[in-house]
């Protein structure tokens, strides 16, 4: 164990004042942390070649990325271009699902001007918190998450002192602070729902993982950058009364009758709230669509 | 706490505070903790050796760094009472600490991890890094002696903190009790010294201590609970937290059986990764050959043509 920390002098007195990270140089000395080094080189090589949330770009751009591969793709990306004008990337980094949820709610919010939406979110949002306080969270290890996204519903609301433009939406979605709050936030949602609704969610996660339910949420779901799956979707639309399209783009289904692109609608249950007009008369379409390839979700736009 | 000083909004440093009020308001007698004044990154703690354990008694004391991210980031631990199961001034190696970054998760905090350093604390250390297997005299012996005075280390500032968090934990801690002869060392492979005497599996700690090393490899996963009933306290997330020597397979978040769901699911995700990967090459191949094929058939210009 090489440990040149002993020798080290403290050298908060000096420079802790104003600037608290000058310390952290004392534990940089040892060899583990080559490890996390590394890790963290990963993921700012990824970070430059992508932003959290990228810029809107036409549907073309999927094609061009495609152009030598595989035909179905193709077909399918020309199906796509009937109904889709425009696509939104995020990064890949296992948050890709909840960024992207993230930054088309707070979008359509900011276009719409919603405020009964807002006012139903809110709504939903209280009942979250007080789910995770019935589950034995302790307050302060998910309020910051809670009052940071409540801040961000807020400010894309105009006519308020701080309401912010698109631009400056896009603006925060790629602020580290901002973004993997919200991202956090969703996740404790997300973990809160399915174990409030365990006995829901159980079969699905059987099959998924062939873990418990309370192993799942503390691998899968509560975790910075595990990947979601359906389980993830269905509990985050259910617990926020948002519901959400997939659009798959993958290989299937290439029969010769044509190819079309599957999509799926998750659409939240009636939970406690009675706020759903959805019951037996036809659901409005999703006013979030994701676009989902193997691994990863993108945004997609509506012509 | 001199809260002008810092950024409130730096969400970091409005998450610290929170902990520190809730862990000023929910006092506890097993740890103290709290960070220097002038910089709330850096913490001071003490624990208490855990109950039945030859640790029973004694105070522990160290240093815990909370990183510029933090709780998206986890802190990282460093014990500088002499105590026979870690080095001192070296990073202590919990998958709740951040030798295992991926484990970590923003909904746990500094209080979490102290009950968890604590449970650790009568763990076998198989060999992890940073980790002492000293006999149970020994450990005992340094027990007794961490009541006598707290380890002198760093700035007045942080010493004035050290001395305070000491007379708190002498308070609150009984003394250390004698060894009882359940307690003593049992002979371990590898380090048997002839000292050892037979002794009864009547210790919960040692019954941990002895069964690992037997089972398979793959399992060598530290189930804390019965080495820690303190741990099922306030905080609801401490239960499940498992404590894995560093080098053995990531850890399971459960107090239901041994299992390795964590291993199934990266397992799973790869699986499917690897499956996609297949599905693309044949595909791949599918459409060379048949390429080909309609070339050497002198067909390609319509099947070009006609895609």
């Amino acid at each position: 164990m090489q440990n040149q920390e002993g020798a080290v002098p403290d050298g908060e007195k000096e420079s802790a004042i104003s600037i608290p990270i000058s310390e952290f140089d004392d534990w940089t000395n040892f060899a583990d942390d080559d490890m996390m080094q590394q890790q963290s080189a990963i993921h700012a090589e990824e970070a430059n070649k992508i932003h959290f949330v990228g810029d809107k770009e036409p549907l073309s751009m999927l094609a061009a990325e495609y152009e030598s591969g595989s035909p179905i793709l193709l077909e399918k990306i020309k199906v796509l271009d009937q109904q889709y004008a425009a696509i939104r990337r995020t990064r890949g980094d296992g948050n890709c699902f909840f960024r992207s949820f993230m930054f088309s709610y707070l979008e359509h919010i900011l276009e719409s001007q919603d405020r009964a939406e807002v006012d139903r979110i809110k709504g939903n949002v209280e009942e979250c918190r007080k789910t995770l306080q019935s589950l034995g969270y302790a307050d302060f290890t998910f309020e910051d998450f809670f009052a940071l996204f409540l801040e961000q519903l807020d400010s894309v609301l105009q006519g308020n002192e701080d309401s912010i433009s698109q631009d400056e939406l896009i603006i925060k979605s790629r602020d580290q602070s901002i973004s993997d709050y919200v991202v956090m936030f969703f996740r404790f949602v997300t973990s809160g729902e399915i174990r409030k609704r365990s006995d829901f969610f159980e079969p699905f996660i059987l099959g998924l993982t062939n873990a418990t339910v309370e192993q799942f949420c503390k691998s899968s779901v509560e975790p910075m950058g595990e990947e979601s799956d359906h389980v993830h979707i269905t509990a985050l639309s259910d617990a926020l009364g948002v519901p959400i399209r997939v659009v798959y783009l993958d290989r299937s289904s290439c029969d010769s009758a044509g190819v079309s692109v599957n999509h799926h609608d998750f659409v939240p249950t009636l939970g406690d709230h009675s706020n759903a007009t959805s019951g037996s008369t036809e659901p409005a379409r999703p006013f979030i669509t994701l676009l989902y390839r193997p691994g990863h979700y993108d945004i997609l736009y509506p012509k | 706490m001199a809260e002008d000083k810092y950024n409130l909004k730096n969400p970091a440093v409005k998450r610290i505070l929170q902990e520190v009020k809730e862990m000023q308001s929910n006092p506890s007698d097993d740890f103290m903790s709290l960070p220097l004044e002038e910089n709330i990154f850096e913490w001071q703690f003490a624990i208490r050796g855990p109950r039945d354990s030859e640790f029973e008694g004694g105070i522990y004391h160290g240093r815990i760094q909370l990183p510029a991210e933090y709780p998206f980031q986890p802190p990282s631990f460093m014990l500088l009472t002499p105590n026979g199961r870690f080095e001192t001034q070296t990073k202590i190696c919990l998958s709740i600490s951040n030798h295992h970054p991926e484990h970590w998760q923003p909904s746990w905090s500094v209080r979490t991890a102290l009950v968890a350093l604590i449970a650790f604390m009568p763990t076998p250390p198989n060999g992890a890094l940073g980790s002492l297997d000293y006999k149970k005299e020994e450990r005992h012996a340094l027990a007794i002696r961490s009541r006598k005075a707290p380890p002198k280390f760093g700035s007045p500032e942080r010493q004035k903190l050290i001395d305070e968090i000491h007379e708190y934990m002498l308070s609150k801690a009984p003394p250390v009790p004698q060894l009882s002869s359940s307690q003593a060392t049992k002979e371990q492979a590898g380090n048997s010294d002839g000292e050892a005497e037979v002794n009864q599996q009547d210790s919960v700690t040692v019954a941990a201590g002895d069964g690992m090393p037997n089972q398979a490899e793959g399992d060598r996963v530290l189930e804390e609970e019965p080495v820690a009933p303190a741990i099922a306290m306030a905080d609801p997330l401490p239960a499940e937290i498992r404590l894995v020597a560093r080098g053995f397979p990531p850890p399971v978040l459960t107090n239901q059986q041994v299992q390795r769901p964590q291993t199934r699911v990266q397992k799973s995700s790869d699986d499917r990764l690897l499956t996609w990967a297949a599905i693309g090459l044949t595909i791949a191949i599918l459409v060379l050959v048949f390429k080909k094929f309609m070339k050497s058939s002198g067909h390609g210009a319509v099947f070009m043509d006609g895609s």
